[in-house]
C-alpha cells in the first residue's frame, strides 16, 4: 500500500508509523463507522435467515397458499380443506399435507415469562431434538421459549386459552419476534376455533418431477391458490424484511458515510498538515506533484483499508458474542453486504483524501527552504 | 498566565477546518443516536395507533394478551352474550389481521380492519372519498396510497380478491403497520370465516369503569376474554419495540463509540501536535491541573458543539421525515436532548482520558530538547 520515493524509501508507511497512536485511533474511528453498515446488514440478514428456518426445514418441494399469498410470517392464508385433495390429485404430486398457521401468545412455566409463537397445526416438526412429536392436547416448543418460560418436557403451556402439555423441544426456529410451536391439526382446529380450513399445503414432488414445473401445474389445475417452490417461497419471505428495512439501511449507510468521512478526513488532514514540511522537502528533492499526491492518497487508502478489515473482524466478533447474550440476535455476514461496505469505504477514502490532496498540490517546493532559513 | 491567556480556546480555533470536521463528526454520531432512539420510540407509538382510538375494553378469545400478533375468534353467540352484559353500552365486532400487500413488487405490511358500517372500529378521519360500505371495498392510509400511486377508484388484488379503493384515511400511517379498513364481511370472506369477529370493541355504559366491566364480562361470558385496551397496547408495544431493541441498541452503542473516537482523535492528535507548547507551559511553571483543565475544556467544548449541532440535525431530520416520509415517526423530546448532552459530556471525559495521561507524563525538559 505504500508509495515509494525514487530511492525506494517506504515513505507512506513511515509517515503512518511515525505516530502509531494517532494512526490506530484513526483506523478505529473509521472502523466503527463502517461497522455501522456491516453490522446492521448482518443483523437484518440474520433475521431473514431465521425467518425461513421452518420453511427451509420442511423439505417440501412446493408450498401452496391462498391466491396472492407468498409469505407466512405476519400473513394470513386460508384455503378450503378440500383444496388439499385437489392438490394431491395433481399429476406429479407424491404427497400433500395441509397445515394450519396461527400466531399465538404462549404463557406458563416457572419463570412467569411469555412469548409469541407461530403455531403450526399438522405437518413435519423439524429440528426436534428432545422428546417426541405432539399428540392430542400436546405441543412442541422451541428451546429458546422453553428456557424463557422455564418449562421442560411434561410442563404445561397456555396457548389461545388452552393448556397444552409439552411433548418435545425443537431448536433453530426462534427469531427476534417469535419462535415456532407445533401441535396436531385437530388440536389446532379445536383451540383456534377453525374447521374446514387450512392455511398452507406442503407438497412433495414425485421422483424426477421438477419442482418449478409442478408448482406451475398446481396453479393451473387448482383454482384460487398460489403455488411456489420452497426456495421461491423462502426468498419471498426473506424479502419482507428487506422491503421493510430498506429505508433504515439507507439512512444508516448515509450516517456511516458521514461519520467515516469525518473521521478519516480528520486524521488524514491533520497528518497532512503535520507532514507539509516533509512534502515540501520531497518536492524540492525532485518528487513531482503527482507522486506527492499519490503519497498522500496512499496514507488515506491504507487507513481506510485497515479500518475495513478491522470492521469486518469486529462484525465477526459481534456475530460470535451477540447470540450468547441474546439467542435470537443472530448475525449473518453476506458477500453483498460486505461489498456495500467496501463501496462505502471507497467513497470515504476518496472524500477524506480531497483536502489533503489539495494541500499537497499547493505546496511550493522552495517554501520549505525559505521557512527553514 | 493560565488565568489570562485562553490557551485551550486558541488551540482549538487555530485550525478551524479541523475543528469543523471534528464537530461535524461528533454531531453525526449524536444525531444518529438520537434518531435511532426516536425511531424506536416512534415504532412504539405507531404500533398502538389503532388501539389508542378505540373503546377501553376489548373482548377476544380466551388467552389473548395482545391485539396485533395473536389469533382470536369470537363467535356470533358469544358476541351477543357480551352485548347483553349489564354495563355494556356497545360491543362492536371487528375482524382484524395483518395484510401483506404486494405493491409495486414490494411486500407492504398493513393492519387490515374489517368493521360494520356505522359502528366503532373504522377510520376516524377520511381525507378523501368515503368509508367502505359494500363487499370488497377498502380504505387505505393516504400516505401508503401516495407512496404507491393509488387513489380513490384504484383497485388492488389481495389474496385473490379485487379490492376497490373507495377512500383514503388520514392519521393512520405507520412504518411497521399502516392501517387499512374494509367491511367485516369482506375481511371474514378473505379469511374463509363464515361469521364472527376477532375482537369486540366494548364501550362501557356511563358510570361503569373499564376495569369493573372487564371483570363482569369475564364472569358472565367465560368463553371470551376481556382485556383493558391499555394492557393490550402495552403488550403490542413491548412485542414490536422489544423485537428491534437489541439491534437498535447495538447500533446506538456503535454510534456512541464513533462519537467517543472522534473526540479522542481530535484531542489526542491536537495534543501530540502541540506537545512542544505543553512542555513549554509545564517548563515555565504551569501545573498539571491547569493543563488537564485545558484538555478537559477542549474535549467538553468539542462535545458540546457537536451535541448542539447533532441535536439540531436530529430535530431537523425528524421534521424533514415528517414532511417527506410521514410513515416514519421519529419521536424526540427535550428530555432526549438533555440526556444526550449528559451522555456527550461523559463521552468527552472518556475521550480525554488518554490525552490526560499523556499530558501528565510529559517531560517539561522536552521543551528545551526541541
Amino acid at each position: 500500500m505504500s508509495t515509494r520515493a525514487p530511492s525506494a524509501v517506504p515513505i507512506a508507511r513511515r509517515q503512518l508509523q511515525w505516530r502509531p497512536g494517532r494512526t490506530l485511533a484513526g483506523v478505529a474511528g473509521i472502523a466503527v463507522a463502517l461497522l455501522l453498515v456491516i453490522a446492521l446488514n448482518a443483523i437484518f440478514a440474520g433475521v431473514e435467515d431465521r425467518l425461513t428456518g421452518y420453511i427451509d426445514a420442511t423439505g417440501s418441494s412446493v408450498i401452496v397458499a391462498q391466491e396472492g399469498v407468498q409469505t407466512m410470517h405476519m400473513s394470513e392464508s386460508a384455503l378450503p380443506a378440500a383444496a388439499v385433495d385437489d392438490v394431491r390429485a395433481v399429476d406429479g404430486v407424491e404427497a400433500a399435507e395441509g397445515i394450519l398457521y396461527r400466531s399465538a401468545f404462549a404463557e406458563g412455566g416457572t419463570r412467569g415469562g411469555s412469548g409469541v409463537v407461530a403455531l403450526i397445526g399438522g405437518g413435519p416438526v423439524p429440528g426436534l431434538f428432545n422428546g417426541r412429536r405432539p399428540g392430542p392436547g400436546e405441543v412442541v416448543i422451541d428451546r429458546v421459549l422453553a428456557d424463557r418460560l422455564g418449562i421442560g418436557l411434561g410442563g404445561v403451556v397456555s396457548l389461545l386459552g388452552t393448556r397444552l402439555r409439552v411433548s418435545g423441544q425443537v431448536e433453530g426456529t426462534a427469531g427476534i419476534t417469535n419462535s415456532f410451536a407445533f401441535v396436531t391439526r385437530p388440536t389446532m382446529e379445536r383451540i383456534a376455533r377453525v374447521t374446514g380450513v387450512v392455511s398452507y399445503v406442503l407438497v412433495d414432488a414425485g421422483p424426477g418431477v421438477d419442482e418449478g414445473t409442478l408448482a406451475s401445474r398446481i396453479v393451473q389445475d387448482v383454482p384460487g391458490i398460489s403455488a411456489s417452490t420452497r426456495r421461491a417461497f423462502a426468498a419471498s419471505e426473506r424479502r419482507v424484511i428487506g422491503d421493510m428495512t430498506t429505508d433504515v439501511v439507507r439512512g444508516m449507510t448515509l450516517a456511516a458515510f458521514v461519520i467515516g468521512v469525518a473521521v478519516a478526513g480528520l486524521v488524514a488532514f491533520s497528518q497532512t498538515l503535520r507532514q507539509l514540511r516533509d512534502f515540501g522537502v520531497l518536492r524540492a528533492l525532485g518528487m513531482d506533484a503527482g507522486r506527492a499526491v499519490l503519497l498522500a492518497l496512499a496514507q488515506v487508502v491504507a487507513l481506510v483499508v485497515a479500518a475495513f478489515g478491522a470492521a469486518l473482524a469486529l462484525t465477526e466478533l459481534l456475530a460470535a458474542v451477540l447470540p450468547r447474550l441474546s439467542p435470537t440476535l443472530v448475525l449473518s455476514i453476506r458477500a453483498g453486504d460486505v461489498a456495500l461496505a467496501a463501496a462505502v469505504a471507497g467513497a470515504v477514502a476518496i472524500a477524506a483524501a480531497t483536502l489533503p490532496v489539495i494541500r499537497v498540490i499547493r505546496i511550493e517546493p522552495a517554501g520549505v527552504f525559505r521557512r527553514a532559513s | 498566565m493560565g488565568r489570562r491567556v485562553p490557551v485551550g480556546r486558541r488551540q482549538l480555533l487555530a485550525e478551524p477546518a479541523k475543528l469543523a470536521t471534528a464537530v461535524v463528526a461528533v454531531a453525526a454520531a449524536v444525531a444518529l443516536v438520537l434518531i435511532l432512539n426516536g425511531l424506536r420510540r416512534g415504532i412504539g407509538e405507531q404500533v398502538t395507533l389503532y388501539l389508542d382510538r378505540q373503546p377501553p375494553v376489548l373482548v377476544g378469545q380466551p388467552g389473548i394478551r395482545d391485539f396485533q400478533s395473536q389469533t382470536s375468534v369470537v363467535g356470533p353467540q358469544a358476541a351477543a352474550r357480551v352485548a347483553r352484559v349489564p354495563g355494556v353500552a356497545d360491543a362492536a365486532p371487528i375482524t382484524q389481521g395483518y395484510a401483506m400487500l404486494g405493491l409495486h413488487r414490494k411486500r407492504v405490511l398493513t393492519l387490515l380492519v374489517g368493521y360494520d358500517d356505522g359502528r366503532r372500529g373504522g377510520p376516524w378521519q377520511i381525507a378523501q372519498g368515503r368509508p367502505p360500505t359494500a363487499q370488497n371495498e377498502i380504505v387505505l392510509d393516504r400516505v401508503l396510497a401516495g407512496e404507491h400511486r393509488l387513489a380513490v377508484g384504484s383497485t388492488l388484488r389481495f389474496r385473490g380478491t379485487e379490492l376497490r379503493i373507495v377512500g383514503l384515511s388520514r392519521g393512520t400511517s405507520g412504518f411497521m403497520t399502516p392501517l387499512a379498513f374494509t367491511t367485516r364481511q369482506t375481511a371474514n370472506a378473505l379469511n374463509q370465516m363464515s361469521d364472527g369477529a376477532t375482537f369486540l370493541l366494548v364501550t362501557p355504559a356511563p358510570g361503569v369503569t373499564p376495569q369493573a366491566l372487564a371483570r363482569r364480562i369475564a364472569t358472565d361470558v367465560p368463553e371470551v376474554s376481556a382485556q383493558l385496551r391499555e394492557t393490550l397496547a402495552a403488550n403490542d408495544r413491548s412485542l414490536f419495540v422489544g423485537s428491534f431493541s437489541g439491534a437498535l441498541l447495538a447500533m446506538v452503542a456503535i454510534a456512541a463509540a464513533a462519537g467517543v473516537s472522534v473526540i479522542a482523535i481530535t484531542i489526542y492528535s491536537g495534543m501530540r501536535d502541540r506537545s512542544g507548547e505543553y512542555a513549554t507551559l509545564k517548563a515555565i511553571g504551569l501545573g498539571r491541573r491547569p493543563l488537564l483543565r485545558v484538555v478537559a475544556m477542549q474535549a467538553v467544548t468539542l462535545a458540546a458543539a457537536g451535541t448542539a449541532l447533532g441535536v439540531g440535525i436530529a430535530f431537523g431530520a425528524a421534521r424533514g421525515v415528517e414532511e417527506l416520509a410521514p410513515k416514519y415517526l421519529i419521536a424526540l423530546s427535550a428530555g432526549d436532548a438533555g440526556r444526550m448532552a449528559l451522555a456527550a459530556a461523559g463521552f468527552a471525559l472518556l475521550a480525554g482520558l488518554v490525552p490526560a495521561r499523556y499530558l501528565a507524563n510529559l517531560d517539561p525538559a522536552a521543551a528545551f530538547h526541541r
